[in-house]
């Protein structure tokens, strides 16, 4: 049985980690703290800057991440994340070649290929008019600007509806996750069902930030929907945000289950086997509360994610680093080079990264592989502004699988 | 050695923190980690009282400080804030008694039967309760005699064995209180494993970890113990010599809480922390292969395993379920990663009791569902709490694998 150690507990680490316990490895997934699918929207970006992503992809330069790790790869992913949402009861919605267009808590658009059913029903090809929730504990959301700014873009919203929340937190502000208990208690929504429906008369349709259930959200997202007798959908929110924290429990529910060894809080400095010349890596050492410790492994995946991450260290003195192995990283030397003169053009930082083959093995300054048995997936990888094309969640996911399968075969 | 308050500008706000805490889940009192921590510190003055009490609720579990994925120590900065407020406030009589468990299994221990008779009955705790605070519903461990040094008096050392004639590891048991005077079977155990592995073990002279202080704010009396055993187990470090613990709080201590709260520093903490491992980690890292070759006889259970805060403080995962999974026949339930709520003598003082039992109760729901026969978690304090509301047996992690080792 191969020994695997998974570093990064975001999107790539834990789907790699579920993925390569399936396939029979055992598995250590280690991270400094939570990854950043707790902050993140909770659905899957493949391709977001085109209505149809499998259209899109097949044209990319063969450098891009999706390129490397290949569409069937991206496929089978998705099948695989469908096998683990479908046997947690969250099921997400959406396709690989159109994409659903969906508002933000401030009434901005995006495109996103895959989403759970509750904000899937938000898509605004429907053209059915809707409403807009205000949620009056609620601080980090929008709906009159929301709607002021959907209206702009055409889209018919009919009105913004004060709805009350009793027993939500009086003494501090109500943080998602307050609201989403509340949601969880059947007995509270029938009472919350009572007070709202009176105001809800002629509305069909009806948008509210990401707080509908945490435990069992998606019964609780029917149920709801059913004694309301209104379409619901859900907005995502500012962090905490409910339907990336929905999902990475699922994911790390999964892994506890397998029997993966999940280790939280410390920080990982990869080492090299000094017995294999150079040629392989033996693991890392884990910087635990007592000190440093060696985890051996006989592979080893990098899915510590890029700048904004962890992954990528940019330095004062202009030079960015790789966090674990100190690999060489693909960049600009100079912060000048860093950023763009304006905040909403494209910022060359984030085509910084590691240059990986087919396989995902981190590649050298000559093209070489670097470790044998050393692979990285996820936003480590150099090629793609994912920000701008809308990629993340897609490229988390295609190179994860490839590197996982390579790594096992 | 970093100061807690100096790691507040890598934190972005992002409320990771905020979404992993206990007991901001159940009480709009406390107003989250990253409120009351990173972000409130900018309000504070080092001479000036501090602005806003709501620190107070904050059960110290160190869930925040695990999460955070920027290397914030929030959890150490709001328990350093929490012994500030303790210190601005007077800290009252219960704290002091409730904070000593060494004193008081000493003052106990000899009369046993007659303490935990006592503190048995109902008028005793109503009387406890009313008078100190001391919650008349939570748990309270009981006390045992003789006492675990008494027992293994020809383990006791002062210093450490001159190792040259000795081919087997030596390794050193840090027993804490509570296997010395709550609950020394449990000691016993855990020798005995370690002897079938192989190990030679030794009890190093040592005092009470010193943690139960500390998170009442009586940091000096803290620092005091804290010493203490750097300054006993050293030369046991020194020589090479692992020191092993069963309480997952008191090594937690021995390795993090010295130096990032209490803020000890030098070599010889150093030393310490660096060689402790809590017993599972230990055997999971240092005598894999023997636990490999050993055939177990099958405990036949179903188990739910709930893995203590303090543990993961560690950042080694929970290694004792590796070794749980080996064990024919036992099926092991994994818990969601949630607090119990004790967090160790938070839940006994009557003003947080129902704080900290509405934080275990979705924990304890679950182990309802779960159906299982009995519950494993390496805390001794998430045992006491966690038997008390689900009625269920449960044991140390190394009671079972003693049991799959025939050794009870």
């Amino acid at each position: 049985m191969t020994e695997l150690l998974i570093i990064g507990a975001g999107l790539t680490g834990l789907f790699a980690a579920a993925l390569a316990v399936q396939r029979g490895a055992v598995v250590t997934l280690a991270a400094q703290g939570r990854g950043g699918l707790e902050i993140s929207h909770g659905c899957i970006d493949i391709w977001g800057k085109t209505k149809n992503p499998s259209r899109s992809l097949t044209r990319l330069h063969n450098n891009h991440p999706y390129s490397r790790a290949g569409l069937e790869s991206l496929r089978s992913a998705l099948q695989f994340l469908d096998e683990i949402t479908c046997a947690a009861n969250y099921p997400l919605s959406g396709s690989i070649s159109r994409n659903l267009h969906l508002p933000t808590a401030n009434g901005a658009l995006i495109q996103t290929a895959l989403a759970p059913l509750s904000i899937a029903q938000g898509n605004l090809a429907d053209v059915t008019p809707f409403a807009l929730a205000a949620l009056e504990p609620m601080r980090d959301f929008y709906p009159h600007l929301a709607a002021a700014n959907l209206r702009q873009f055409g889209f018919d919203v009919q009105a913004v509806v004060d709805l009350p929340l009793p027993g939500a937190p009086e003494k501090r502000d109500a943080y998602t996750l307050d609201l989403a208990y509340l949601f969880d208690d059947a007995g509270w929504r029938e009472e919350a069902v009572r007070e709202w429906k009176p105001r809800l008369t002629g509305i069909k349709r009806l948008g509210l930030p990401a707080v509908i259930g945490f435990r069992h959200h998606h019964e609780t997202f029917l149920d709801l929907q059913e004694s309301l007798g209104v379409t619901l959908f859900e907005i995502p929110t500012l962090p905490p945000s409910l339907p990336g924290i929905r999902l990475e429990r699922i994911l790390r529910r999964r892994l506890q289950e397998k029997g993966v060894l999940l280790i939280e809080g410390s920080r990982a400095v990869g080492q090299v086997d000094g017995r294999s010349a150079g040629t392989r890596v033996s693991g890392a050492v884990l910087h635990t509360a007592g000190g440093p410790r060696l985890y051996a492994a006989d592979v080893v995946l990098l899915a510590t994610g890029g700048v904004l991450h962890g992954g990528l260290i940019h330095r004062q003195d202009g030079h960015v680093q790789e966090s674990v192995f100190d690999l060489p990283v693909h960049y600009e030397t100079g912060r000048v080079h860093w950023t763009s003169h304006s905040p909403i053009q494209i910022q060359p930082f984030s085509h910084f990264g590691l240059h990986v083959d087919d396989c995902m093995q981190p590649l050298g300054t000559d093209g070489c592989v670097l470790f044998e048995n050393l692979f990285a997936a996820g936003g480590l990888i150099a090629g793609a502004d994912r920000a701008i094309e809308g990629s993340r969640q897609g490229i988390d996911l295609a190179t994860a699988f490839r590197a996982v399968e390579v790594a096992l075969a | 050695m970093i100061q807690p308050r100096t790691t507040i500008d890598m934190c972005l706000k992002c409320n990771i923190c905020t979404a992993s805490c206990p007991v901001v889940a159940v009480t709009d009192l406390f107003l989250g980690p990253k409120a009351v921590g990173p972000q409130a510190q900018r309000f504070r003055h080092p001479r000036l009282p501090l602005p806003v009490d709501s620190v107070e609720w904050c059960s110290g579990c160190g869930t925040c400080s695990q999460v955070c994925p920027h290397g914030v120590a929030v959890a150490e900065l709001n328990i350093q804030t929490k012994a500030r407020l303790a210190e601005e406030h007077r800290i009252p009589l219960r704290d002091h008694l409730i904070s000593r468990p060494e004193l008081l299994g000493r003052i106990a221990s000899p009369v046993a039967p007659i303490a935990n008779y006592l503190l048995g009955m109902s008028l005793v705790r109503w009387i406890m309760e009313k008078s100190l605070g001391i919650s008349r519903k939570a748990p309270l461990p009981n006390f045992a005699r003789p006492p675990l040094r008494v027992r293994q008096a020809d383990k006791c050392v002062d210093r450490p064995p001159n190792s040259r004639f000795n081919s087997q590891e030596v390794v050193a048991y840090f027993h804490g209180c509570y296997s010395n005077y709550y609950e020394p079977e449990l000691g016993e155990l855990a020798i005995a494993i370690l002897e079938r592995l192989g190990c030679q073990v030794i009890l190093p002279p040592q005092v009470c970890c010193g943690l139960p202080l500390q998170s009442n704010g009586l940091f000096e009396a803290s620092r005091a113990y804290a010493n203490t055993n750097v300054a006993a187990l050293f030369p046991f470090a020194e020589q090479g010599i692992n020191i092993v613990g069963t309480s997952t709080s008191c090594t937690l201590s021995l390795k993090h809480d010295y130096r990032a709260i209490l803020g000890l520093h030098g070599d010889q903490i150093d030393a310490v922390a660096n060689a402790t491992y809590d017993f599972f980690e230990f055997i999971t890292t240092k005598h894999m292969d023997e636990l490999e070759n050993l055939s177990f006889t099958p405990v036949n259970a179903r188990a739910y395993y709930h893995p203590p805060c303090h543990l993961r403080g560690h950042g080694i995962g929970a290694p004792a379920l590796r070794v749980l999974q080996r064990i024919p026949a036992l099926q092991v339930c994994l818990s969601e990663s949630m607090c119990c709520g004790i967090t160790g003598t938070y839940g006994m003082k009557s003003e947080r009791h129902q704080v900290a039992y509405n934080v275990g109760e979705s924990l304890f729901d679950e182990i309802r569902e779960s159906q299982v026969d009995l519950i494993i978690s390496d805390s001794e304090t998430c045992r006491l709490w966690i038997e008390e509301y689900t009625g269920l047996p449960t044991y140390h992690p190394l009671e079972i694998l003693a049991r799959g080792m025939r050794l009870t």
